[in-house]
């Protein structure tokens, strides 16, 4: 099972239209990535799937980079019980 | 003698959402009036506008009760308002026309053959026999205890039945009103078709030149402070509410407008709730759209199938329902804001709270309260904060405040409609994932 940063990175690369190499931990969703407002509705969508959680979409949609997602996504997996590869 | 007015049966009000959900039923328009103005006027002698002796009570879901009692003149789920006086409770969903109960008289309880209470007179000396813990052990004491009367008394039964109505209530409310004339401006050229008598435009209301009032079919109702803007055409029967403005419209017959609406493009038999906007170009008809909606440029929905088959409609937390009519448009649920280009399906519902993103295809016919359309799926979207934003930004650009209570109001309807669109989110993510 590949690691949680490896499959936020994949989905953001897969909605956003971008190679996965281009994507980086600090990069901002919106200024350095071009998500539009669409896609970050897309992406938390996509995240819930990927993961089998739900998050509060307020708090999701706060977070501003991939790294900020990875550490929020691991966050909600551990309160709702799901296994993560660390 | 105090008019009572229950409205707490869920199975009841489902029929009438997405409406039903933010307001209790008698606050529905038909024609020039709600339906509790219109019961009101059958019942008392007297407008309820000057107390006197005569004054109202209201039962509503517990929900909505902190909310509406900060804009109703009466007292909201009041017990004590079950005392002291004369009462008479009734069923705002019976018709006004049928309603022919003397004020005075002896108690008596109105019911179908099922059991249904449509009204029930009670005499102050009789209050003592009945159960006050709530208003439905006292409804329930008074089938009981007081005679009863078998009648049959015609209700209305769903929400496109105020909306297939709508143009004759228009009439009727018209010749109750008695008004007729001009009080306010109507400037020339522009051309009046049709008796003046079927004609009224109140003070401060302003018609435009290059504007046809065509009363031949029905009559034209223009409410005070209104605003009818160059290239305008109006076809009776027709109710512009107070300060609304129609802008370069095409108002077939049948409309009603609320308070405050900005009107454009071409209508068609429908009722639009004070506040909401189609402000442009697009085609709305047989509709029924809430307050606070913002119709985005060129929405336009069908109200007619190519087959001319019967139109069904799928209400929240029900299935669909065959309307028996062939003309039905859309419903549209409070605050809801569609883009610019959307194409809403013949009978569609629209919960309140939505907020519709078109991709050029017509809409499914059913998107569920709070819901985010977007990129053709139902989504969580930016969820409720959002949207109490929005909201908030709306209703303070006309002066009205966005409350605490309104906000539990919501809070509560938001968890009330989470079944059908926690459904309509995951058909939306199976597709999302296609």
């Amino acid at each position: 099972m590949a690691t949680v940063e490896e499959r936020v990175k994949a989905i953001t690369a897969r909605v956003l239209g971008l190679e996965l190499d281009e994507i980086k931990s600090e990069h901002s969703f919106t200024q350095d990535l071009g998500a539009e407002s669409v896609q970050s509705i897309e992406l938390v969508a996509m995240f819930e799937e990927e993961f089998g959680i739900e998050m509060d979409e307020d708090a999701a949609l706060a977070v501003e980079t991939v790294g900020g997602a990875v550490e929020f996504i691991t966050q909600v997996c551990r309160q709702q019980g799901v296994e993560l590869e660390e | 003698m105090r008019l009572i007015l229950v409205d707490r049966s869920d199975e009841i009000r489902r029929n009438f959402f997405p409406l039903a959900l933010s307001r209790p039923l008698w606050q529905l328009r038909c024609g020039i009036t709600t339906l509790e103005e219109k019961l009101a006027a059958k019942l008392v002698p007297r407008s309820l506008e000057g107390i006197g002796a005569d004054d109202a009570a209201y039962f509503v879901p517990d929900y909505m009760a902190d909310a509406y009692r900060a804009r109703a003149k009466y007292p909201v789920n009041d017990m004590s308002a079950l005392a002291g006086d004369d009462l008479m409770l009734v069923d705002p969903l019976v018709k006004a026309e049928d309603l022919r109960i003397r004020a005075e008289g002896k108690s008596e309880v109105g019911l179908d053959e099922q059991g249904r209470v449509f009204y029930a007179r009670i005499v102050k000396n009789d209050l003592k026999k009945l159960v006050a813990n709530s208003i439905e052990d006292f409804v329930a004491s008074a089938k009981l205890r007081l005679p009863n009367v078998t009648c049959k008394l015609r209700t209305w039964e769903y929400l496109w039945d105020l909306v297939l109505a709508n143009a004759d209530q228009i009439t009727s409310d018209f010749a109750a009103a008695g008004k007729c004339g001009i009080e306010g401006k109507v400037e020339k050229p522009g051309e009046i078709l049709g008796s003046k008598t079927d004609i009224f435009v109140g003070s401060r209301a302003r018609v435009h030149p290059m504007v046809v009032i065509d009363a031949e079919n029905g009559p034209v109702y223009i409410d005070e402070g209104a605003e009818i803007q160059p290239f305008s055409r109006i076809e009776g029967p027709c109710y512009i509410g107070k300060e609304s403005i129609l802008l370069g419209a095409k108002c077939r017959s049948g409309n009603t407008f609320g308070p405050c609406c900005r009107i454009g493009g071409e209508v068609e038999e429908s009722i639009i709730h004070g506040y909401s906007n189609k402000y442009h170009d697009g085609f709305i008809g047989h509709s029924y759209i809430g307050e606070w909606v913002n119709l985005g440029a060129l929405t336009t929905n069908s109200d007619l199938k190519n087959d001319y088959s019967t139109v069904s409609i799928t209400l929240e937390g029900q299935g669909a329902i065959n309307t028996g009519s062939t003309k039905v448009g859309s419903f549209i649920g409070d605050h809801t804001k569609t883009s610019i280009g959307t194409l809403l399906n013949t009978g569609c519902y629209i919960g309140a709270m939505a907020i519709i993103m078109a991709t050029g295809k017509p809409l499914p016919k059913f998107i569920p309260s709070f819901a985010w359309f977007v990129e053709g799926v139902v989504t969580k979207g930016f969820g409720r904060t959002g949207l109490y934003e929005t909201a908030k930004v709306a209703m303070s650009r006309r002066g009205r405040e966005w409350t605490a209570a309104e906000q539990a109001m919501w809070d509560a309807i938001f968890q009330m409609t989470a079944p059908a669109r926690d459904e309509a989110i995951k058909r939306g993510r199976k597709a999302m994932f296609r």
